[in-house]
């Protein structure tokens, strides 16, 4: 097989890279197949607690999801006929949105009052054009119901929140989208901020995906300027190039083609395969720069192409396919992750890894052969700046190994204990830097309205008692005293403010009635009066079941658990026993879902370890060389989390996931440097130079390749601080995959070059 | 009470066979079909148990058993809850008028008070079913214009007119129109689909009727919101006609009495 290969390129370049091109055109027309998912929310898991009691609230009591709309012109008072008139325009827009459930604001509101024996439910603003008089009814009436005030207008008066409840099963990115340019077009006048999770989760992907491409491309350009002045030849880039380029838009195009095919959502390109095109980019980056360079090496030495080609072949083929081999391992490890998408991307990035592996053990040899080399350039005759470098810090590796070994261990126990300092933590509004539109609005819905988070607490027991209507209470009283609470509401209140209608609107009967039957009679009377839907977002249609919802502002991951574990703690010891609680809300699943991630990302990096050893040890035929294939990647992984433990950094779910660069690199490097120990102790090169014979093969390569994959460093630059995360993670594990196997697995490999060549 | 010209009441639809013999002879107008419609005999009052289920989307029921007397197709109306045990007692008392708001009081027992109520919205459901104040009230045959859509059509085994209703302006209604199976001989209902004010179809109505004591009485009704996907189904039993109820007893002070079978 390998024979035949090396023939086809060899023997027959031209119909190797016609074939070539023909199958990746092929591949690649699936392009127009892939299908974009922005709507993050489908990526939840359906399998925890969280979400399941997020689904069942969703059944009960429709779409919980909000998105907030505040409105006004700072310092001027909302209650005024024109901007009651804009209000009452925008209500009615937004509501006639698909997409759009349900609109909460002073337009869509009720009012009960009491008059002489006589109760009445009617609309808050009765009408678009209001006189003085209207609006100060409207006023008067809210500064009587300070909840109620609370919730649709600002803390300082001027500014009106207008609450957006969306249907269900809706793509929260068309949502959002359709209603932020619903308000823009016809809010112009005023200062409208947004707010609210399913605003979040549909404006991250668009916007991020956008930032990161733009960056990408800057990383792209430096790339190439990185390895036009190492490698001195445009042709030499350009082929490296070219196999870049065929092994993304094939892999883009499979994943159109398996779309298709199969139907399955695992395959729609999502937020999280925005990252894909970055790490198939290193990997391929990297076959072909060893390939470039190891031809560069044997040219000058030869001054014959085809030997040189088949020299570098003879040598690369079986690394070439190793690394490929286990990085796909690597990948398809992510199968195991809870959102199921990963399994997709998995799969998606193992076949781009795979077609970059033919390409470059076909197609691009097939160029070189084609390509008429000046053996007098300096490209070739001389060698470079890092080369000599490599070779330099290679020779004090190798005269020093049992120093550079104990201080790798010393450096390693630094982030071993840091390892213990890792904390989780996600707090979403540090996504985007401050300055930013997002981070401002996000800030201001925080200071001045309801907040932009919610959590909801399902309350299953006899709605209709007025033990568990005071328990819903006494439990909103609990959480209005958290800092981060806005207000709360449940049927509670309405029951509060129907007692005291009833009552001639007596303040003294604000208060949930002692009797069931009671109870019974006011949701009765309102029914008679009042729309029964009124209450659909916060009782179930047979009163079993009641939705408590808090407003908050936005809370870190690690504040959640505390919280979450507060009202637990406080449900236990003071509430009816006879009451099942459970709290769910996009800030509990979202916190279960980092938590879930960074489990199993930790299981995904043993797991891949562990494959990745058996596979080296198998292909190498020793088990100690599976240990030395993974010393460079496992320190890489120590010391990754390990200082991010060491400074304080905190570990997210984009920061795990995306440990699997490490991986797919990390192994990369030290395969190739232990395949060549193996093909030079094989051809019989002494112990005294074999070490330093292999760092100048293959350290030069592994160096150009980190230093031109760390031009990724780019994405540092984004005003998203998960990008951020992606750019710096490739920094780091470009420069500690290549000094962990430079350093690590060079000082271990000659400290043992005698056993190891038995 | 229900129905304007078509269903007057859920409790009390008279309607009188008398009147349509002439409107069968020849070729008529819409406006003719409804004004003979209208015009029909009904019994002068009417007592009846009624039955109300609720279902909705998820198809979770509420049942509820009242006990109604009106009198003039459902002028005054009173109501008492027999079940669920949590209503029993709560009673309902509703007075129309012509020249200002209906009168509408309720008794609620655990508090001991009447209190008077009121919706400013005709669109508004009726104690959670899918009838609204405006299903439930007479429809004024000025306040619509009418078509005749087919004189003659075989509708579930019955020879019907189809009728279109379009509700002028000042009827302030909550449909764009109505379309309407009145059976001929009987000049009752058995089906109508109602659309909403962007011509989307909001709700369809089932009728079923007997002929008691001379006149067309339904014993069924069931009300499907297509948009909602909730229903609302009502079934009459223990129906009396005429029975000489007299207007004494549609006052505040009976509400607290249930009235004996």
């Amino acid at each position: 097989m390998k024979q035949w290969a090396l023939n086809q390129s060899l023997n027959h370049p031209k119909r190797t890279i016609i074939i070539s091109l023909i199958l990746t055109m092929l591949l690649s027309s699936g392009l127009w197949l892939v299908q974009m998912e922005d709507d993050m929310l489908k990526l939840l898991p359906d399998d925890i607690e969280s979400t399941m009691t997020w689904e069942a609230v969703q059944e009960e009591f429709g779409n919980t999801n909000l998105m907030f709309v505040a409105f006004g012109r700072t310092g001027e008072s909302v209650f005024n006929t024109q901007a009651l008139s804009d209000l009452w325009t925008i209500t009615n827009e937004i509501e006639s949105l698909a997409e759009v459930d349900e609109v909460i604001s002073i337009a869509t509101l009720n009012r009960m009052d009491s008059d002489d024996g006589f109760m009445e439910v009617s609309d808050l603003q009765p009408a678009k054009d209001l006189t003085d008089v209207e609006v100060d009814r409207i006023r008067t009436y809210l500064e009587k119901t300070p909840d109620m005030m609370r919730r649709v207008v600002g803390t300082n008066g001027d500014f009106l929140n207008v609450v957006v409840r969306p249907v269900i099963d809706v793509a929260s990115d068309k949502f959002r989208n359709n209603v932020v340019n619903t308000c823009n077009q016809n809010l112009q006048d005023y200062k409208v901020h947004f707010g609210g999770e399913v605003y979040l989760t549909g404006s991250i992907p668009m916007l991020m995906r956008g930032d990161v491409i733009r960056l990408m491309r800057i990383g792209l350009v430096v790339m190439i300027l990185i390895m036009l002045s190492s490698l001195r030849s445009i042709s030499a880039v350009a082929m490296v190039l070219s196999v870049i380029v065929m092994s993304l838009t094939s892999m883009m195009g499979f994943m159109g083609w398996i779309r298709h095919f199969t139907q399955l959502d695992i395959f729609y390109f999502s937020l999280m395969n925005t990252s894909m095109p970055i790490i198939l980019l290193t990997i391929a980056n990297s076959d072909g720069v060893h390939v470039i360079t190891k031809f560069f090496s044997k040219l000058r030495l030869s001054g014959n192409v085809k030997e040189s080609v088949e020299g570098t072949m003879n040598s690369l083929l079986l690394p070439i396919f190793l690394t490929s081999a286990t990085t796909v391992v690597a990948f398809l490890s992510l199968s195991f992750a809870p959102i199921r998408q990963m399994m997709g991307y998995g799969i998606t990035i193992g076949a781009g890894i795979i077609w970059a592996w033919i390409l470059s053990a076909t197609f691009l040899p097939s160029l070189i052969i084609l390509k008429k080399w000046n053996l007098s350039s300096s490209a070739i005759s001389k060698s470079n700046f890092i080369e000599r470098v490599t070779d330099k810090f290679g020779s004090i590796v190798i005269h020093h190994p049992k120093k550079v070994l104990g201080a790798g261990v010393v450096v390693l126990g630094i982030g071993f204990w840091g390892l213990f300092l890792l904390n989780v933590e996600v707090n979403i509004i540090t996504f985007f830097k401050p300055g930013t539109e997002i981070r401002d609005s996000l800030e201001f819905m925080d200071a001045e309205m309801t907040g932009t988070m919610d959590l909801q607490l399902r309350i299953q027991g006899d709605i209709k008692s007025p033990k568990t209507l005071n328990d819903m209470i006494t439990f909103q009283d609990f959480l209005e005293k958290h800092p981060s609470t806005t207000t709360t509401i449940s049927i509670a209140d309405v029951i509060k403010q129907m007692h005291r209608t009833v009552m001639d609107d007596d303040p003294l009967y604000e208060t949930i009635p002692d009797t069931r039957d009671k109870v019974n009679n006011l949701f009765t009377l309102y029914s008679i009066s009042g729309d029964p839907d009124d209450f659909s977002s916060l009782v179930d249609y047979e009163y079993k079941t009641g939705l408590v919802t808090s407003l908050m502002k936005n809370m870190s991951t690690k504040k959640i658990v505390t919280f979450v574990d507060e009202i637990k703690a406080y449900a236990s010891k003071h509430i009816n026993s006879d009451l099942s609680i459970t709290i769910t809300g996009m800030l509990v699943i979202f916190n279960d879902l980092v938590h879930l991630l960074v489990k199993s990302s930790f299981i995904s990096i043993s797991v891949s370890i562990i494959l990745i050893a058996i596979m080296a040890a198998v292909a190498f035929k020793r088990f100690h060389w599976g240990i030395m294939a993974v010393v460079p990647l496992s320190g890489a992984v120590i010391m990754n989390f390990g200082l991010m433990g060491v400074f304080g950094i905190h570990l997210s779910h984009i920061t795990a996931i995306l440990s699997s660069i490490i991986i797919g690199v990390g192994v990369d490097f030290a395969l190739h440097y232990i395949s060549q120990f193996r093909n030079l102790a094989a051809r019989g090169v002494p112990d005294s130079e074999i070490s330093q014979q292999v760092i100048h093969e293959v350290g030069y390569p592994i160096v150009l390749d980190a230093v031109s994959n760390m031009s990724f460093g780019a994405l540092l630059f984004s005003v998203f601080l998960p990008v951020m995360h992606i750019g710096g993670l490739m920094v780091f594990a470009m420069v500690s995959t290549s000094i962990g196997t430079l350093t690590l697995l060079a000082a271990l490999v000659e400290i043992f070059k005698k056993k190891l060549r038995q | 009470m229900i129905n304007k010209y078509f269903i007057k009441s859920p409790i009390s639809i008279g309607l009188g066979t008398l009147t349509l013999i002439s409107a069968m002879t020849f070729a008529q107008t819409g406006y003719e079909v409804a004004k003979s419609v209208d015009e029909r005999l009904e019994p002068k009052d009417m007592k009846t148990d009624m039955t109300m289920v609720l279902t909705n989307s998820k198809g979770q029921s509420r049942t509820s058993t009242l006990r109604t007397v009106n009198v003039n197709g459902g002028e005054k109306q009173m109501l008492w809850f027999l079940s669920p045990a949590d209503d029993k007692g709560v009673s309902f008392l509703k007075i129309e008028h012509d020249d200002k708001d209906d009168e509408m009081r309720l008794w609620l027992p655990a508090f001991k008070k009447v209190r008077r109520i009121s919706s400013s919205k005709k669109a508004e459901a009726f104690m959670g079913s899918d009838l609204s104040y405006e299903d439930m009230t007479n429809r004024n045959l000025d306040e619509n214009d009418y078509e005749l859509v087919k004189s003659e059509e075989i509708f579930e085994g019955h020879t019907c007119y189809v009728l279109k209703t379009v509700p002028k302006s000042v009827a302030e209604s909550e449909y764009s129109s109505h379309i309407t199976w009145v059976v001929i001989d009987g000049l009752y209902p058995i089906k109508e689909e109602s659309y909403d004010r962007t011509g989307n179809l909001l709700k369809t109505k089932d009728f079923t009727f007997i002929k008691l004591d001379g006149y067309y009485t339904p014993i069924e009704i069931y009300v499907d919101n297509v948009q909602k996907n909730h229903n609302t189904r009502l079934t009459f039993t223990n129906i009396q006609l005429d029975t000489e109820i007299e207007d004494d007893l549609f006052q505040e002070k009976n509400l607290k009495r249930l009235p004996r079978d």
